[in-house]
C-alpha cells in the first residue's frame, strides 16, 4: 500500500515530555484505522512487562486506542503519526502525536450521559481510565495526547 | 484484527440474536454497523447482543451501538447487551451507557 511505511525505533520524532534517561519505544504508523490494533497490541506487551495486571492492561489498551482513533479521524490520511511508549519502574507513559489540523478542545468536555451521542466519547474515556492526561491541540502543531498510568 | 458476527432472527420472540466475537475497534466497527443496519432494515426488532466472546470494544464500537439504539427506539425497541466481560462492563459504566442499553449478565444464548 502506497505510503504505508511502519517503523519501530524511529529516531527523528520530536517529542516533548520524555526526559533523558527514560526508556522509550517509538512507533510510527500510517494514519489509517487498519493499524490501530498494532499500537494496541504493543501497548499491551509493554504494560505487561512493567507489571500491570489484566484489568489495568485492558484500560491502557482502550485509552491508547482512543487516542489513535482521534488521530485517524482528525489527521491527514497520507501521513504517519507517532506514538511514544515511556517505560518506567512504576509507571507507563504514552504520547500520541499527529500533524493534523487539531480540534477544538471545548468540544471535548464531558459527554451528556443522559443523552448519549455517537461521537466525542474518546477523550472522556481516556481521562477516566488513566491517572494523568494532557491534551494539547493547535492548528499549526496538530494534536498531542499524553497519558500516564501508575502501577498501584 | 479478527471479528466475526453471527445473527439469527427468532420469530416467536420477535428478537434478533447476535453474537459478536473478537475485537470491535475503529477498523472493524464499520462491519458491525453494516450488519446491524441490514438487520434492522429487514426487521426492526429488539436486538440482543451476546458479548461472551467479545474481547475488546472502544468508543468507535459503542458509537455504532448508540446509533443502532436510536433507530430501535423509534419503534420503542431495546438493545440488550448480554454476557459482557468485566472490562467491557467497566467501559459501559464509565460512559453511562449501562443506563442506556439493557445489560443482562450470565445468560445462555437464546
Amino acid at each position: 500500500m502506497k505510503g504505508d511505511n511502519m517503523c519501530i525505533f524511529k529516531e527523528t520524532v520530536d517529542f516533548e515530555g520524555a526526559s533523558q534517561g527514560q526508556k522509550y519505544i517509538d512507533l510510527s504508523i500510517p494514519s489509517n484505522p487498519e493499524y490501530v490494533s498494532i499500537v494496541r497490541l504493543t501497548a499491551s506487551v509493554i504494560a505487561n512487562s512493567i507489571g500491570f495486571d489484566f484489568e489495568e492492561i485492558e484500560d491502557i489498551k482502550v485509552a491508547v486506542s482512543e487516542a489513535c482513533n482521534n488521530v485517524v479521524v482528525h489527521s491527514k490520511k497520507e501521513e504517519n503519526f507517532d506514538i511514544r511508549f515511556i517505560k518506567e519502574n512504576e509507571k507507563i507513559g504514552v504520547i500520541v502525536k499527529d500533524n493534523g489540523n487539531g480540534f477544538d478542545l471545548a468540544d471535548y468536555s464531558s459527554p451528556d450521559l443522559k443523552n448519549p451521542s455517537d461521537h466525542g466519547l474518546g477523550i472522556f474515556v481516556i481521562k477516566s481510565l488513566m491517572d494523568r492526561v494532557e491534551v494539547n491541540s493547535s492548528k499549526e502543531k496538530g494534536t498531542e495526547i499524553k497519558m500516564y498510568k501508575n502501577l498501584l | 484484527m479478527s471479528l466475526s458476527i453471527e445473527k439469527r432472527y427468532h420469530q416467536d420472540k420477535d428478537l434478533w440474536d447476535v453474537k459478536i466475537m473478537g475485537e470491535v475497534d475503529i477498523y472493524t466497527s464499520d462491519k458491525v454497523k453494516e450488519t446491524l443496519n441490514e438487520m434492522i432494515e429487514e426487521k426492526k426488532s429488539e436486538i440482543q447482543i451476546d458479548c461472551k466472546e467479545l474481547s475488546y470494544i472502544d468508543s468507535s464500537g459503542l458509537g455504532v451501538l448508540i446509533g443502532i439504539l436510536k433507530k430501535l427506539k423509534e419503534e420503542g425497541k431495546n438493545l440488550v447487551v448480554l454476557n459482557a466481560r468485566p472490562n467491557i462492563l467497566k467501559l459501559l459504566s464509565i460512559t453511562g451507557l449501562d443506563k442506556v442499553f439493557v445489560i443482562k449478565e450470565n445468560q445462555n444464548e437464546g
